[in-house]
């Protein structure tokens, strides 16, 4: 590694020096702020130039524990979140493999019309679908907001998947084929057990990326389906500017997201997230 | 049990998401695309029309939104990759700390843009920390929220972008193999050198790639600059919300969905330039 990048080694150390500042900066501090934000006391106040509270209270926690609006959008982004992974991953394991394992006729065709939804905005998709959705009366509705957001997590899925698959040697799969198993017990017992991994770390992140959508959520399902973005929206897009609610509804979004993120972080190696989003 | 034809397993295999995205993707954008010309559209008579088109290339505001949608999609991206590109190559490196910060980096992944923006409210906005800090230094702080150039928006938007871009490119920085520098070291290439003409252009398809990726994010954005960006201009996306939702406009936003749509596609064939000629010139996969 030394010899490669022509670097001495104890200059390491100054990477960590210069990382651990640049993050400190852009990730620490940030999230510091928001944080203090959140515990601002009502009564006095956090005005310029202090630069930090004058004294810190937990009105707002309490507010946003006794308030339903937030309970109820946090156990709504959980629901559709589960039902946008489910429906996602259902959708993507048979395509998966098809791209992993079999040879066929346009297959190029097929992974790039696949793909074509990263490539097209989400507010296009978005202001589409809710063309159609006025007609099918899904417009404004839970399931139509789990059906717009899967159009966005899908390919992820299956790109996650198909890399994970293409590991799987093709002899388990023939020698399970020879010795009786048909297509299900295949995905049953090979399929499904030994992609588990590319399972887990892409259900993992298809969750995040319903949990902190917004675009696509805000046109489909506001004002009647209110995820935890779409409120926060409300507090920071409205006439007034409601800084420590807009903070503790920023934590409330943030620390499962984390926590699911960091879980994320240790099935699934880099390469395989990279394979995911890096290759068009 | 009879074998069917591989093709017609294949097919059956992909029907599930490849049908899926013909019926909630495809097709709207197919009856978004027709409806621009007015044909099958909401509210319109059906006949063809060049009207909205000529609605949005003749108004002002129109032509300004899709120049701001543009520059918020190219610059945020440049300086994503003008931070990503150091930070992917001093991730590879090896030094103490190295897990946790390869952890640590990718945190504003999951931070939703909102997020992100209020963020920039708090640190950047007239009263906001920043401000706080350095007025006793002597320093006053620009206008950086709702401001001109909008650079509000570009930190908030290259602040999401960087750990995704890191991501991708260090992924193919990583891929190239060793030898392939170690030759070009033992033949006499500074590690610069060799970083440039060795692993940049090798690393290039996923450089252009996070590019593409990060463009058309920033496009199509609608919360950040709503948010964080000027009153005037404001970006297509969100004139198609307006004239969705409080004009009911639909072939206007048609229309404009198209022009976005039109520029994403221009961008993914130079994308597709860039690595086709790159695959002529080093021979073989490069990935």
């Amino acid at each position: 590694m030394t010899a490669r990048s022509g670097l001495h080694p104890s200059d390491g150390r100054w990477i960590t020096v210069g990382l651990g500042a640049s993050l400190l900066i852009a990730l620490g501090l940030p999230l510091i702020v928001a944080l203090l934000w959140s515990f601002m006391d009502p009564a006095t106040g956090w005005f310029a130039p202090d630069i930090l509270p004058p004294s810190y209270a937990l009105d707002h926690w309490e507010w946003a524990a006794r308030n339903t609006d937030i309970t109820q959008a946090l156990l709504l982004s959980v629901g559709i979140g589960l039902a946008v992974t489910a429906l996602t991953a259902l959708l993507a394991l048979p395509t998966a493999y098809a791209l992993a394992k079999l040879p066929f006729a346009m297959k190029r065709a097929v992974e790039l019309f696949i793909l074509a939804p990263l490539i097209v905005p989400g507010i296009i998709v978005a202001v589409g679908i809710g063309t159609i959705f006025f007609r099918l009366d899904l417009a404004f509705s839970m399931p139509g907001v789990i059906l717009v957001q899967t159009v966005g997590t899908l390919p992820f899925m299956i790109r996650v998947l198909a890399a994970t698959i293409e590991a799987i040697p093709n002899d388990l799969i023939n020698a399970a084929r020879s010795l009786g198993a048909g297509p299900a017990a295949v995905a049953r017992h090979i399929l499904i057990p030994l992609a588990w991994p590319g399972f887990v770390a892409g259900g993992l992140l298809t969750f995040i990326s319903s949990f902190e959508e917004f675009e696509k959520t805000f046109i489909i399902g506001s004002p009647f389906v209110q995820t935890l973005p779409v409120i926060l929206w409300g507090y920071l897009g409205g006439r007034v500017m409601v800084f420590p609610t807009a903070a503790v509804v920023t934590f409330i979004l943030l620390v499962p997201m984390l926590i699911v993120f960091f879980l994320a972080e240790r099935v699934l190696r880099d390469d395989v997230m990279a394979a995911g989003m890096g290759k068009l | 049990m009879r074998r069917l034809p591989q093709g017609v397993v294949a097919a059956l295999l992909v029907l599930p998401s490849g049908g899926y995205l013909a019926l909630f993707f495809g097709l709207p954008l197919l009856l978004a695309f027709l409806g621009s010309f007015g044909l099958y559209a909401r509210g319109g008579d059906g006949g063809f029309t060049l009207r909205h088109y000529a609605d949005l290339f003749g108004t002002q505001a129109y032509r300004d939104g899709l120049v701001f949608s543009t520059y918020l999609a190219i610059v945020p991206t440049l300086v994503s990759l003008a931070i990503s590109l150091p930070l992917a190559v001093g991730l590879a490196q090896t030094f103490p700390g190295r897990k946790l910060f390869n952890a640590l980096y990718k945190v504003p992944l999951v931070v939703p843009g909102i997020v992100a923006a209020f963020i920039v409210m708090t640190l950047f906005d007239r009263g906001g920390l920043a401000a706080r800090l350095l007025t006793p230094i002597g320093i006053d702080l620009p206008k950086i929220v709702r401001d001109d150039w909008a650079v509000g928006v570009i930190i908030a938007t290259a602040w999401k972008a960087v750990p995704f871009m890191t991501l991708i490119i260090g992924g193919s920085l990583g891929a190239i193999q060793k030898d392939i520098i170690l030759a070009a070291r033992t033949l006499g290439a500074t590690p610069l050198t060799a970083f440039w003409r060795i692993q940049i252009p090798l690393a290039l398809p996923g450089i252009t790639a996070a590019f593409l990726l990060t463009f058309i994010g920033g496009m199509g954005a609608f919360a950040v600059p709503n948010l964080l960006g000027p009153v005037y201009p404001l970006p297509l996306s969100v004139h198609m919300y307006v004239n969705a939702f409080e004009r009911n406009n639909w072939g206007l936003v048609a229309a404009m969905g198209t022009m976005l749509s039109l520029i994403s596609v221009l961008v993914l064939l130079a994308y597709y330039r860039t690595t086709r000629s790159l695959r002529t010139a080093y021979g073989g996969e490069v990935r």
